[in-house]
């Protein structure tokens, strides 16, 4: 297998040694955000043959751009070249006045010159040193357009802003890479952003893999075209991939989710636990030996588990195939189980036990969060949620990179992008709320009345304090309350405060009518009760159970609704209120019961609702969580109700 | 959805920046929705495209509304190295406000390391000129130290908001054209040169 990269052959044990005794630091630092620091031990660590052949060019280029001399920029040109334009001075302007007035044309011929030149250098390099041909043609191309960046800026900079500039630009093709280094690491620099913690390199080629190839019987027995391959590590490493405009294909999928995997500076199963692996794989007796892989798995970083579980998953669904791929667990596992780094026989125990050892994970397609090139942007509000989640984890990634000094144009473009597609989501969230905060209301007086027969189910949920009233001293709560007090009013006057409550209250309600073998309609929970023979008795009692249970949510929620609504009003009316106290007092009109300065209320007010807002937008993502507890809590409800009418 | 800034007309990069409360995003939304909100609700970031008319040139602009607050400021430089003109709001009623402006200009130079980077002073709430705290000549004092234009807006009547935004693309634009000159003029350069190294070989 010829896939190692360049870099490795180069310096061995670069990338393990990176990972493994700086990565407590690295991460640090990836938090941190110490530019200096970071872009020094780049240089040192991953650059330092960069340094040494291309700092004297970058130097040159950087005095270029001052007040250097000619012959300076001489020095650093190749012989050949410079001699070139030595003799096209002489000839072109013999006089040295002329000369002297060309000079600054010069100076900014020569760098163009110089720009374009590098390529060819290049290729006269790549000539001696084939090894490094690829690697190093792309760090130029880098280079070349980072400093043709560099370049329409450069006027406004002075130098060191410039070199500084530079040092960033080359800190991104080579300071967090993907490939190389540990999982947690991989996991936490290229990742997914709908809460599955899975490299998205790895995750992508599974989904294609998936999705495209388990029937192709080349799948993991072709390679790739190497370039295409490092192409695709290149982008992969420096985030840049899009799905929309480099698509995989077979080879390269399958060669790269190998390549992930074989550079990985730590078996994926990790040292430590390495031999207990093996020792387990060696057992005689098979289903002791899927309780002892358990148990060992469940030792792994989560990480590291979540990226066996997907890519033996995927490998089981490979050879689920073999009809169309003539691939068995023994010939899969003869030619992936070095690159997993680990033996054929507890390759095989893993494929054979996967479906039991992760029953817990699932391959699901990874859609990437939105961009501008999306068609639009979703129409419904949990859509909306979710997208934004996904947005926000994008946008807080690009932030703590950038911060850490990973800052490309392409990488500001993408936050500017990312920001104005969460900005528009936002408003959108917004008008919908305000859509159906009007329909609400037109609702509400016939809500109230209709579900009046419901109503003790619908107050023994209590409602979830509006998250406004946290933040504030509560001065004045009542709306909320009044809201709720109505209702139990109507009902038969029940009003139930804890939720444990609830199977006891129903008891009571129900036994009387289980009593009565006809069909009859339950007087106190309003239900159609048929005989007990009848079959579709359960049914029908399941659904109307379910049908009550909705209902409560659905009161439940607007009660919420209108009370956050009265929260926000009343919110505004303090706030006008003590504006209008404040002009007031600023009037010479003296306020008999408010003494304190002007300045304060607005400052109290302001620090309320900011408060207020950094609250609301917390509960908008438990809002999602209370939304899945609640809907389980209502499966069970209905189950337990059944119960009590089958007594 | 917008176009990718490159295949599309040109695009200029505004920034909102000043304390909170002084009205940015009120100044935003009213330019870019004709609409103003009175509930007042702390921004993190948000941001906007539109395309408009330029002296009949047709043009996108972004804008970057940011967060007034101290708290959100760790991520405001990478907003402000990507800004190519900056708008520094303040309330006219609110002193401490204008006064922040120094430290945001500060910042925006730190970042940008370009004395004349486009920038207006903007002094927001004009409608509210009973409460003025801060004096009109004092801002001018200011804008003039700064040279840079000062303009007086509201929000809430929409005086002066379109002025405001279109000022300063028009600013971006002459000083982006200026920029484009200059490498033009320099790649002009070389094809003479080369045509003169053609006829000499």
């Amino acid at each position: 297998m010829d896939f190692d990269s360049p870099e490795e052959k180069e310096f061995p044990g670069l990338y393990a040694s990176e990972s493994t005794s700086k990565k407590s630091k690295e991460e640090s630092d990836y938090s941190d955000g110490e530019h200096d620091k970071h872009s020094k031990k780049d240089s040192l660590l991953i650059g330092r043959r960069k340094d040494k052949k291309d700092k004297g060019k970058d130097r040159g280029y950087a005095a270029l751009e001052g007040e250097s001399s000619p012959e300076e920029e001489l020095d650093t040109k190749s012989p050949s070249k410079s001699k070139k334009s030595k003799t096209f001075k002489f000839t072109s302007s013999k006089s040295k006045e002329k000369r002297e007035k060309s000079r600054d044309k010069e100076k900014t011929d020569k760098e163009l010159k110089q720009v374009e030149e590098e390529p060819q250098k290049d290729k006269d390099k790549a000539h001696e040193e084939k090894e490094h041909k690829k690697k190093d043609k792309e760090r130029k191309e880098k280079d070349k357009k980072s400093e043709k960046k560099e370049k329409d800026k450069k006027e406004k900079k002075s130098k060191q802003a410039h070199q500084d500039d530079v040092s960033a630009e080359e800190a991104l093709a080579l300071g967090y890479p993907v490939f190389g280094v540990s999982v947690s690491l991989a996991t936490e620099r290229s990742r997914c952003h709908d809460g599955i913690d899975l490299p998205l390199v790895v995750r992508d080629c599974i989904d294609y893999l998936q999705e495209h190839c388990l029937k192709c019987e080349q799948i993991y027995k072709v390679e790739p075209i190497k370039t295409r391959l490092m192409h695709y590590k290149r982008l992969y490493n420096n985030r840049e991939y899009d799905a929309e405009v480099d698509e995989l294909n077979l080879p390269t999928a399958c060669s790269l989710l190998k390549l992930f995997l074989r550079e990985l500076p730590e078996p994926p199963l990790t040292t430590d636990l390495m031999a207990r692996f093996e020792e387990v794989a060696s057992h005689p007796e098979v289903t002791k030996q899927q309780e002892e892989l358990q148990q060992l798995l469940e030792q792994l970083p989560k990480c590291n588990r979540t990226l066996l579980a997907w890519v033996l998953l995927h490998f089981d669904a490979v050879i689920q195939q073999e009809r169309h791929n003539k691939l068995n667990a023994q010939s899969l596992a003869m030619l992936l189980s070095s690159t997993l780094q680990m033996s054929h026989r507890l390759m095989v125990a893993l494929l054979c036990h996967c479906n039991q050892l992760f029953p817990d994970v699932k391959l699901i397609k990874y859609v990437p969060p939105l961009t501008s090139s999306s068609p639009k942007l979703p129409e419904k509000p949990d859509d909306i949620q979710t997208e934004l989640r996904k947005q926000d984890s994008l946008l807080s990634q690009i932030h703590s990179e950038m911060n850490a000094g990973f800052i490309t144009k392409k990488r500001e473009e993408q936050l500017w992008e990312v920001q104005r597609i969460i900005t528009q989501l936002k408003r959108k969230l917004k008008s919908f709320e305000k859509k159906q905060e009007k329909s609400i209301e037109e609702l509400e007086s016939t809500a109230i009345a209709t579900t009046s027969p419901t109503a003790a189910t619908l107050t023994t949920v209590p409602a979830p304090v509006p998250v406004a009233t946290i933040s504030e001293d509560t001065t004045d709560s009542k709306p909320p309350t009044n809201n709720k007090k109505k209702s139990i009013d109507l009902s038969a006057g029940v009003s139930v405060d804890e939720v444990s409550t609830t199977s006891v209250e129903s008891r009571p309600q129900i036994d009387s009518p289980v009593a009565v073998p006809e069909f009859i309609i339950d007087k106190i929970s309003g239900y159609v009760l048929l005989p007990k023979t009848n079959p579709h008795r359960d049914e029908l009692l399941r659904l109307q159970i379910e049908y009550d249970e909705l209902i409560a949510w659905q009161n439940e929620l607007k009660a919420r609704i209108l009370s956050e609504r009265n929260e926000v009003f009343r919110l505004k009316q303090l706030y006008d209120q003590k504006l209008q106290r404040q002009q007031a007092t600023m009037a010479p009109v003296p306020q008999p019961t408010e003494l304190p300065a002007d300045g304060d209320y607005e400052r109290v007010i302001e620090h309320y609702t900011r408060e207020n807002a950094l609250l609301e937008h917390k509960k908008q993502m438990l809002g999602m969580e209370l939304k899945e507890e609640k809907r389980a809590c209502i499966a069970l409800q209905v189950e337990l109700r059944m119960q009590q009418f089958q007594m | 959805m917008s176009k990718k800034p490159t295949a599309g007309p040109a695009l200029h990069k505004v920034i909102m920046v000043g304390s909170g409360g002084v009205g940015k995003s009120a100044l935003t939304l009213q330019f870019m929705y004709d609409e103003f909100v009175e509930d007042y609700e702390p921004t993190k970031a948000d941001s906007y495209r539109k395309k408009v008319v330029l002296d009949g040139e047709e043009v996108q602009i972004d804008i970057l509304d940011t967060a007034g607050q101290e708290d959100y400021a760790a991520i405001r430089d990478n907003y402000f190295r990507s800004g190519e003109g900056f708008l520094c709001v303040f309330s006219i009623t609110d002193d401490e406000s204008f006064q922040a402006t120094q430290e945001f200009r500060e910042q925006i130079l730190r970042v940008k390391n370009d004395e004349s980077i486009p920038f207006l002073l903007v002094g927001n709430k004009c409608d509210l000129n009973d409460k003025r705290k801060v004096p009109l000549n004092e801002c001018q004092l200011r804008a003039q130290q700064w040279s840079v234009p000062y303009v007086e807006t509201s929000a809430k009547t929409r005086e002066n908001v379109d002025k405001v935004f279109f000022d300063l693309m028009r600013e971006i634009r002459s000083r982006k054209t200026e920029d484009s000159k200059a490498t033009s003029g320099r790649a002009k350069d070389r094809c003479k040169k080369r045509r003169l190294k053609c006829t000499l070989l």
